[in-house]
């Protein structure tokens, strides 16, 4: 330790500061062009709006595609997109809007638009769509607008949406010579026909082909067989859920649910309860011969060779019904370019975008649907036929179903899944009272 | 690990030493034969069709072999940049934690002062409130200093210590013997050179974990980049691996594919950074 | 600015140690100094934040909407109220007394075959502690695939013995177990922590006990695991801290089902926060948490006083 190491020992502090420095440069940069953004209003050069996406990966292809279109079309407006994935998205949303730095577009799903309108997250729309840069609502296919609806006022426009619908291989149906399920069936043809497709092909005591994967304790797909069944899981008042949730109806879908899975066992197990999907795979590998869910792994589904693929609605009991899960596009009530913003929704959710939509999905607009072919198409034509079969889901009575009502409902479900002596009537009232004294709770303004 | 070389009785010694060593080895191959089974799992379905992924019962060697989803995952995500971006971060952070966390735990482990305890328990305090609430205001703040959308906030933190850092190198600091820190204060070493010249070159297997850690934690984090990041630009490999996933749907032969290829460097950093432990041996050897 | 005060604090203390005269009063000086980036750092990143959640936790909050003051509402609620909130304590807590063992003993046990001297062990290491670096979602989707009920190796493994498998994950006796089942595949991360400490015995030590006629097992308890006490003790805490911050797994693989016997106390908050909009009583879940974690690590310290071996060191 001699005098002329000394200097060394200030070699760490002064190396940590030039990294900082480096650090700072580096980050510099990137901030520029948000502060750009920032300063360059309207008269100030291109504005720069910020579309937040709860899609991601392959899902950004179309957004990306309606972008640039948007851009060769309105050069003085940059648009920014900022996908985060999935179940975080809500996360990250909530976060950027406490600090009043959200999006200035931003997309949402059905079941959180009472939550966001209510906070006034949201412009409402109305006065655009009549304005001078005005949007002709009627363009859009049936039950598509209603979702992004909230006390009377339109606070979202369509980006994507899907009702339910029985997916059928027909390889399977083929194959033991059973009669594909037709529009119009009901449950008692889908117990005869899930029976008759469940096989134990090996005779080994375990059954290998289902007749129906079934989307386990996923409790908003489950509204469809409440409707269907002729009950409804909230009173429209949103208030009670007292003689709904637990009405003879509701009980009757939940113990039909439990008779697909435990009594005619056409349904397997699911491997878990993870999400929606149940984690089961049958259909996929060609040993379920139907399954009911949305669209969305459609396009893998036509991939698949264990798949010949067939689509048709859902079967009625009580009810025709089915119900639509959907998402829309608003503008954030903190926005500093509210025109600009409305330019681009116009463009997006409207004629041009559904344009780019319809390679990816179906698009909301009757016009494109109906150019495109789509309506004639046997298996579009499924999905888009669902759309005049809809009812209302439960969320739109009450901004507390998933604080409240979702988890009883979840509970349901999940003993069902599980244990075939479980008693639909007693857990569908034990339910209605854990949601009615959540909903109380959560109501304590 | 024992120093049995030096033991008497030779022949004996050497029969039971051989037998000891492929005991070792054989129990050393069962193990890591279990702990390679998940990814091995991985690998299997990184190359499998998509609709083959879930087949049952499941098939280990896919058929056929897509070797094109390695290709199809990295170019889907801008992963070259992406790494780039991490890699940058990740860096910035190992030297802050490195240079924080030393001068810290250096001070709880070998200053006496008042206060210091219970300073101490605060440290692991705050390890302990769960980080759904503290993001916000925490969002809130960085936005307010106009850090959001730059690697600001996910680098300057580190250069403040880390309460899980500062506890690890404290619990390294404390053991190391005294004598060696009391001679070298008599040659008249002040407290700066006593740190960076005997208590940093004894706590290299420590302040190779320490960068072990802080390299795998910083460069899979999801949650801060997720909250910071808004330009697409900026997204680290996290995010990216992100993108095979949405709502109703996911794409599960890339994301295999995807998490194994990212996970390489990190495997690769982990692979020569514990030839630090071999070399912390040597020198405690020497000196302890 | 702050940066620059943190990284230039060596030079600062040389100058202050240069004026100062009294030992004790210099060491004080000095610690302060030392630790000051973290208290730079507390101050302005960790103290406000937590401040912050506390007078969250006195308010109904939905994150969007001005949050009103409810006083000690929050947490009426959560000790009278909320079946949850004692169901996902009593999950956490009976995941903690499965889990802090495992990860004691079983990456003790991994250290130690670590720290082998066999041709190779280098590679050894690395696929030991590669589970750990992949623990994320498409880690835990693998296991849910090993987990699967009827065809997943796990089930098939205990099929060779005639066991018949349960259904993991889709049951709720078993989910948690699923679950900790998992973790032990994350057990390289602690194990590398123990091979730290291990690394850091001096040989001397072991030639001393050797010379003395000390066996392997005689040397392992008198000498490896009291020189280990202080890396076990680190191990010890962080694996409390940790179980009660268990999220991910969860998060994926069970969504805190079946019958929310998987739901843990971070996951209960984080659905408050986010998907319920619930951002005030996730706050007095979270001060809640604190505290118990924060008790239950000063029980843990005050205890260390007894069993902790320091080489060196001021304790």
């Amino acid at each position: 330790m001699k005098r002329g190491n000394r200097r060394r020992q200030y070699l760490l502090p002064v190396l940590a500061s030039a990294l900082l420095l480096v650090l700072a440069a580096c980050a510099a940069p990137v901030q520029e062009t948000g502060d750009v953004a920032a300063e360059g209003g309207p008269s100030g050069g291109q504005i720069v709006l910020r579309v937040g996406t709860g899609d991601s990966g392959e899902g950004l292809k179309p957004h990306q595609e309606i972008i640039r279109r948007f851009e060769a079309a309105n050069p003085d407006i940059k648009v920014q997109l900022e996908p985060v994935s999935g179940s975080d998205y809500y996360a990250r949303l909530l976060t950027q809007i406490v600090a009043d730095d959200a999006p200035d577009i931003m997309n949402i799903g059905d079941d959180a638009v009472p939550q966001f309108v209510a906070a006034e997250a949201f412009l409402p729309l109305d006065d655009f769509i009549a304005g001078d840069d005005s949007l002709d609502t009627s363009v859009y296919l049936p039950g598509l607008l209603e979702p992004g609806q909230w006390d009377g006022r339109q606070w979202f426009l369509p980006k994507d949406y899907s009702p339910l619908g029985v997916y059928y291989n027909k390889k399977i149906f083929d194959e033991y010579g059973v009669a594909y399920p037709e529009a119009g069936w009901t449950w008692d043809d889908l117990v005869a026909i899930a029976g008759e497709l469940t096989k134990d092909t090996d005779g080994d005591g375990t059954t290998d082909l289902w007749g129906i994967q079934l989307p386990g304790p996923w409790t908003t797909g489950f509204e469809y067989w409440v409707a269907a069944a002729g009950g409804s899981l909230i009173s429209e008042d949103g208030s009670t859920f007292i003689g709904y949730m637990d009405s003879p109806e509701t009980t009757a879908a939940v113990q039909f649910y439990q008779d697909l899975y435990q009594t005619y066992k056409v349904a397997p197990l699911p491997a878990d309860m993870s999400a929606f999907g149940g984690g089961n795979s049958e259909f996929d590998n060609g040993q379920a011969a139907m399954r009911i869910f949305g669209r969305w792994p459609q396009s893998g589904m036509l991939e698949n060779p264990n798949i010949d693929l067939g689509v048709v609605g859902t079967p009625a009991d009580a009810v025709d019904a089915n119900v639509l899960f959907w998402g829309g596009f608003g503008i954030y009530s903190g926005t500093e370019y509210p025109e600009a913003a409305w330019r681009f929704l116009k463009f997006y959710a409207g004629p041009e975008g559904a344009e780019v939509w319809q390679d990816w999905a179906l698009p909301a607009v009757a016009s494109v649907a109906e150019e495109a072919g789509l309506n004639d198409d046997p298996i579009e034509g499924a999905w888009l036929g669902e759309l005049d079969r809809l009812v209302p889901r439960a969320y739109v009575f009450t901004p507390y179903w998933g604080q409240a009502a979702d988890p009883a409902l979840r509970r349901v479900l999940e003993t069902v899944i599980l244990d075939p002596g479980a008693d639909a009537a007693e857990l569908t009232a034990a339910a209605a009272q854990e949601a009615q004294a959540a909903l109380e709770t959560a109501q304590e303004e | 690990m024992t120093r049995a070389t030096q033991l008497p009785d030779e022949p004996n010694w050497k029969r039971r030493a051989r037998l000891q060593h492929w005991l070792a080895t054989a129990i050393l191959v069962i193990v890591a034969a279990i702990f390679l089974l998940p990814l091995i799992w991985m690998l299997s379905s990184s190359l499998k069709p998509e609709y083959q992924v879930f087949e049952m019962p499941p098939r280990l060697i896919p058929h056929p072999v897509r070797w094109q989803n390695y290709r199809e995952a990295l170019t889907y995500v801008p992963f070259g940049r992406y790494s780039f971006n991490t890699a940058f971060i990740t860096l910035m952070v190992i030297v802050g934690h490195v240079l924080s966390c030393t001068l810290v735990a250096y001070g709880f482990a070998r200053l006496r002062a008042p206060g210091r305890d219970t300073l101490f328990i605060l440290v692991l305090a705050t390890l302990m409130l769960p980080y759904p609430v503290t993001m916000a205001p925490l969002y809130v703040l960085f936005n307010r200093l106009g850090w959001v959308n730059t690697f600001l906030p996910l680098i300057v933190p580190a250069y403040f210590g880390s309460a899980f850092y500062i506890f690890l190198l404290r619990q390294f600091f404390l053991r190391i013997p005294n004598e060696l820190e009391d001679a070298a204060r008599i040659d008249g070493a002040n407290l700066a050179q006593i740190l960076y010249r005997i208590i940093l070159p004894l706590s290299m297997p420590a302040i190779a974990t320490v960068a072990i850690f802080t390299f795998q934690f910083t460069w899979n984090d999801f949650l801060t980049p997720l909250i910071y990041l808004h330009d697409q630009r900026l997204y680290t490999v996290a995010l990216g691996l992100n993108f095979f996933r949405s709502s109703f749907q996911v794409n599960w032969a890339y994301l295999m594919a995807a998490s194994l290829v990212t996970m390489l460097p990190v495997l690769v950093v982990f692979f020569l950074a514990q030839r630090l432990f071999i070399q912390g041996i040597s020198v405690s050897g020497i000196k302890g | 600015m702050f940066e620059f005060s943190a990284s230039a604090l060596p030079a600062v203390y040389l100058f202050v140690m240069a004026a100062s005269h009294s030992i004790k009063r210099r060491e004080t000086v000095a610690f302060y100094l030392c630790i000051s980036p973290w208290i730079i750092g507390f101050l302005l990143f960790v103290l406000g934040p937590m401040l912050a959640s506390l007078w969250m936790s006195f308010h109904r909050w939905d994150l969007l909407r001005d949050p009103r003051f409810i006083g000690l509402a929050n947490y009426q609620r959560l000790f009278r109220e909320d079946p949850l909130f004692w169901q996902s304590l009593r999950v956490t807590l009976t995941y903690t007394l499965l889990y802090v063992p495992t990860e004691l003993i079983g990456g003790l046990v991994l250290a130690l075959l670590m720290n082998q001297r066999v041709r190779g062990i280098s590679i050894f290491r690395t696929i030991f502690y590669l589970p750990s670096v992949l623990a994320g979602v498409a880690f835990v989707v693998v296991w849910m695939w090993l987990l699967h009920p009827e065809a997943g190796l796990v089930n098939a493994f205990l099929g060779l013995f005639g066991i018949p498998g349960p259904r993991w994950l889709t049951d709720p006796h078993t989910a948690l177990y699923a679950l900790w089942l998992m973790s032990i595949w994350g057990l390289g991360r602690t194990a590398i922590i123990y091979l730290a400490g291990l690394k850091d015995i001096p040989l001397a030590l072991y030639e001393a006990a050797a010379i003395d006629g000390a066996g392997q097992g005689r040397s392992f308890l008198s000498i490896t695991l009291p020189m280990l006490t202080p890396t076990i003790f680190f191990n010890l805490v962080l694996s409390i801290i940790s179980t009660f911050q268990t999220f991910t797994s969860a998060f994926v693989a069970t969504n805190g089902g079946p019958l929310d016997s998987t739901l843990f106390y971070v996951l209960y908050i984080y659905r408050n926060a986010f998907q319920t909009f619930q951002m005030g009583y996730a706050s007095a879940l979270a001060w809640v948490l604190f505290v118990i974690i924060l008790l239950l690590t000063l029980l843990v310290v005050r205890s260390a006083r007894s069993w902790v071996y320091y080489g060196g060191g001021s304790e």
